[in-house]
């Protein structure tokens, strides 16, 4: 696990990413069948979140509260805030695949 | 502006190539990267997991760069993730915050299930400068070739690091992929580069082929729900990446 920007939130980083590098694990692992509808999913990933803020809700409160400070101070915040504004992931990116398969 | 694709075939299955791109920070192979936050995540109500991620990375200024202008060789990269559990996807946008007037690179990562229960990663890189003295095009021109060499250094840390992950998968592997030929434990680690179409099921190390265009590709994959679970995986990686535990 990489340092945290800021050597005061490292111990509550690494701490962090123990408890979401199990949680995540599990997260990416397949638990519902192919066929299972809209509402099954949703309640799966609901159940998960839950979790998650269950098992690593306290200690990620804690670091983004040590991290969010830390950005702050370097003077970081309005280059961010700008990035985030802009946001690439909000919006659908351009399908990277062709949707026309045409050299099958 | 330089632009840059590629798409690549890993013999691994998504949750394992997803699992080793969120974790492949620090590796020996990025000592570049000083620092790496979450600043931001959390779970869509249809079940992605979106993160915001703060690197600072360490660069060096190529020798011909005119000194003084940079005043520090670090920059600050901002990571957005959306994993998609459901459709098995992976979207990573990244770009540097500063020094945008000497080079911005915005990348795109994609990773997708296949089929076969592989993983096809596509790669997009936009390099731009605006820094204009007649360097334009040299910065542009250093920039692509160093992310090049990078995504090749990246690559081979993946496929150290799914070694790690994969021990528990080898049998259903196996199974999954009953074309595969392949005894040796190493040698299905190993990934192929398909140049412009789906993978195809030979286990052979190639070299990624730099396509000037867009990949086509099968849809995503179903295959995914006979996948077992990696159990521990995390715990032998990070013995390996941490050898103590931290004691406090």
């Amino acid at each position: 696990m990489a340092d945290s920007l800021s050597p005061q939130c490292t111990p509550l980083k690494h701490e962090y990413d123990s408890c979401f590098n199990v949680w995540f694990e599990e997260y990416l692992e397949p638990a519902l069948a192919t066929n299972a509808t809209e509402a099954q999913r949703t309640a799966h990933y609901q159940r998960k979140a839950e979790e998650f803020q269950a098992k690593c809700g306290k200690v990620y409160a804690e670091y983004q509260n040590c991290i969010q400070n830390a950005v702050k101070q370097k003077g970081i915040e309005p280059l961010l805030q700008q990035a985030r504004e802009e946001h690439p992931l909000r919006e659908p990116l351009p399908p990277a695949v062709p949707s026309s398969k045409d050299s099958k | 502006m330089k632009f840059f694709s590629q798409s690549y075939s890993y013999d691994d299955p998504w949750s394992i190539v997803t699992l080793a791109f969120f974790l492949r920070y620090p590796n020996p192979y990025a000592s570049h990267v000083l620092s790496c936050d979450v600043i931001s995540r959390s779970v869509t109500p249809s079940g992605s997991l979106m993160t915001t991620r703060l690197i600072l990375k360490r660069g060096a200024m190529p020798r011909w760069f005119p000194k003084g202008i940079v005043s520090r060789a670090e920059s600050w990269v901002v990571e957005e993730t959306e994993v998609d559990p459901v459709g098995r996807t992976v979207r990573c946008q990244t770009r540097n915050l500063d020094h945008v007037k000497v080079m911005q690179v915005q990348e795109t990562v994609e990773f997708r299930s296949t089929p076969e229960g592989k993983t096809l990663q596509l790669t997009e890189a936009r390099i731009l400068s605006g820094f204009g003295w007649g360097l334009t095009r040299r910065i542009e021109t250093h920039g692509l070739n160093k992310f090049k060499a990078n995504l090749q250094r990246v690559r081979f840390h993946f496929m150290i690091l799914s070694t790690f992950l994969t021990p528990v998968y080898s049998l259903v592997k196996a199974f999954l992929s009953s074309s595969s030929s392949c005894d040796n434990p190493d040698c299905s680690q190993w990934l192929l580069g398909s140049p412009q179409d789906t993978p195809v099921s030979v286990n052979l190390p190639a070299q990624p082929t730099i396509a000037e265009h867009k990949t086509s590709t099968g849809t995503d994959a179903e295959a995914y729900s006979t996948m077992p679970r990696a159990q521990n995986s995390w715990s032998r990686l990070k013995a390996w990446l941490r050898p103590p535990p931290r004691a406090d």
